[in-house]
């Protein structure tokens, strides 16, 4: 009996057999070599899905310890088979080790190096950060868990806008200048796929300090990465030159100089944000922008005090020579590009003919 | 350049009494030197500014405190010519005033009438040289050049200097104006002064006068025959590179 049925089934068994390699393979992309399969999840959610289920913390914090296994589900690690003890490591079996976090805080602060196990490169990197820096002496600089989520983590640009929110749970008062801005606006109200969001200017895991003469000296390279990009700018109607032109300008040579020569030195020559704002660039033709013509002159006296309403006309904003936005220089320009050719010219065939009926002459009277 | 042949010539041993015209004054010879100088060190700190792009300017403006070093400098020796200037148009106007202004710097038609007589003979279109008084129109257009070179340069380095005080009288586009003026005015004046005034001094003849402010009675035959008439009322036309 038992050998009829092995016999019939046998082509069940190959399909079986390709059928459990397959999964195997697919299986060992996302999870490492290292890591025996998890099968602690439905064990563990046995007790954990009860909402109820929490524990006081030896500060008076309520943990609560209830995991949604509909949200588990969703959520990027439990279906590729990353489950409970990938983690939570020394929680074996039932009875639990005796818990040894006094806050939430420290168990975030603890838990989060199992991050590291797989995602090892990113947590390297995000150790050279502005955060990783702070966290030393400030217990709420963020961990992985505080941006990613620890239980239920998702793609983190998913929508774009999600990731501006997420640096919105610390950085509130700089979400709402950049929710008001061009970018912020774009971002927020129409889900714009080219304009930046938090992590495009500031990196994402190694974030760095923004206030110091590194970062202000890339500053308008930064900006170009998109400003000077002739594609994109054409699909919103703005010039591509901006860049180009700044480096041309009394403060982009400057900066340039600084950036090649004394990187590590302060300079206090315009970056591109210290008149269009930071966070709260607008568009040139909002009443509200810095760089608008209403408030153009109280712009150029954070650095040039005590000047007068002439002064704005001294800046070129950027623009092309042209006689309509920029007279003086028209003329200067057109003045000089005829005179200097006519005069060096000029000269040089004049001195020119000198020496050939010098050298002819003389030439004559040797054979004379 | 025949004189030279024909100076060789002379055997060493004959006495030769060699007749001197005094061409410059001492106080001309002072301007030319302030000139010469400020000049100088204008264009070697200017340079730099201009082209901060270039490698060879950073090796320069080495440090943000050499940039200051060397603005300094510019900004001395900028002084030092607006001085030189104010000197040259006060005793310009105080001679002016005396009806003692000498004229013969001043740009006449025989100017023009000398130039396209020169260019002429340049070009084999004429045998003789034309004869010139104490200023040639080469020397002419040298000192007025440079007499307008200089006012761009002032007026334009006084804004870039200046540019906020500048912009509560002028409207604010002169200053980018005067920025591209400056740098280029500079440039253009360099080059000419390198080709015409170097050329017709250094190396068609080396003509030490402006230094030493006298002149040889050949070189005053051969290039300042009005003068050379005028003031011996010999009326010899001696000009050397005419005959051929």
């Amino acid at each position: 009996m038992i050998k009829i049925r092995l016999r019939l089934s046998r082509p069940i068994w190959v399909a079986a057999a390709l059928l459990a390699s397959g999964f195997a393979l697919v299986y060992s992309w996302h999870v490492r070599a290292d890591q025996p399969a998890q099968e602690t999840e439905t064990y563990c959610l046995s007790c954990h899905n009860n909402p109820d289920l929490k524990t006081t913390l030896p500060s008076g914090e309520v943990l609560p310890l209830y995991i949604s296994p509909e949200e588990l589900e969703q959520s990027i690690h439990s279906p590729l088979g990353i489950e409970c003890q990938a983690c939570h490591t020394e929680i074996k079996t039932y009875p639990h080790p005796q818990n040894t976090y006094t806050t939430r805080r420290e168990l975030s602060r603890s838990y989060y190096l199992s991050c590291k196990k797989c995602h090892s490169a990113i947590y390297e990197k995000a150790q050279d950060s502005m955060h990783a820096q702070v966290a030393a002496d400030n217990p709420d600089a963020p961990v992985c868990t505080d941006c990613h989520g620890s239980h239920y983590v998702h793609d983190p640009n998913e929508p774009r806008a999600q990731i501006s929110s997420t640096c919105a749970t610390c950085h509130d008062q700089v979400y709402e200048q950049y929710k008001g801005s061009i970018h912020g606006s774009a971002l927020i109200d129409e889900d714009n796929p080219d304009v930046p969001v938090c992590t495009d200017c500031h990196g994402v895991h190694n974030i760095h300090d923004p206030r110091t003469e590194q970062f202000r000296i890339e500053t308008p390279e930064l900006c170009a990465n998109c400003h000077a990009d002739a594609e994109l700018m054409a699909k919103y109607g703005l010039p591509a030159n901006v860049y180009d032109l700044y480096k041309l300008s009394w403060h982009g040579v400057d900066v340039s100089v600084y950036k090649s020569r004394w990187p590590t030195i302060w300079h206090d020559s315009a970056v591109c944000t210290d008149c269009h704002g930071v966070h709260d660039i607008r568009k040139t033709d909002d009443p509200q922008s810095h760089v608008n013509a209403t408030n153009l002159l109280t712009t150029c006296q954070k650095c040039h005090p005590g000047t007068s309403q002439n002064w704005i006309g001294a800046w070129t904003g950027h623009h092309e020579i042209s006689l309509e936005r920029t007279p003086w220089l028209f003329y200067v320009e057109a003045f000089y590009s005829s005179f200097t050719p006519f005069v060096l010219w000029g000269a040089a065939i004049y001195v020119l003919l000198q020496i050939l009926r010098a050298i002819i002459d003389r030439a004559r009277r040797s054979l004379r | 350049m025949s004189e030279q042949t024909e100076d060789n010539a002379v055997p060493s041993t004959a006495i030769r009494l060699e007749k001197v015209f005094e061409r410059f004054t001492v106080s001309q010879r002072w301007e030319h030197w302030v000139l010469l100088l400020s000049f100088v060190v204008l264009l070697l700190t200017g340079l730099p500014q201009k082209y901060r792009a270039t490698s060879w300017s950073q090796q320069i403006l080495a440090t943000p405190d050499q940039v200051a070093l060397v603005q300094t400098i510019h900004r001395i020796a900028a002084v030092v010519l607006i001085l030189e200037v104010l000197y040259h148009l006060g005793k310009a106007i105080y001679r002016m005033a005396k009806r003692r202004l000498p004229d013969n710097i001043f740009v006449t038609w025989q100017d023009f009438r000398d130039a396209g007589q020169m260019v002429a003979y340049l070009l084999f279109l004429r045998k003789e040289k034309p004869v010139f008084g104490k200023y040639n129109f080469e020397e002419k257009v040298t000192y007025w050049f440079i007499f307008v070179g200089i006012g761009i340069m002032l007026v334009s380095g006084l804004i870039l200097w200046f540019p906020e005080i500048i912009a509560r009288v002028l409207p604010g586009g002169v200053i980018p104006a005067a920025k591209l003026a400056h740098s280029t005015e500079a440039i253009v004046a360099g080059i000419f002064v390198v080709i015409w005034h170097f050329y017709h001094v250094h190396f068609q003849r080396l003509n030490l006068s402006i230094f030493s402010g006298k002149i040889n009675e050949k070189d005053m035959q051969s290039y300042h025959a009005l003068e050379y008439e005028r003031l011996t009322g010999d009326n010899t036309d001696e000009s050397g590179g005419g005959q051929s």
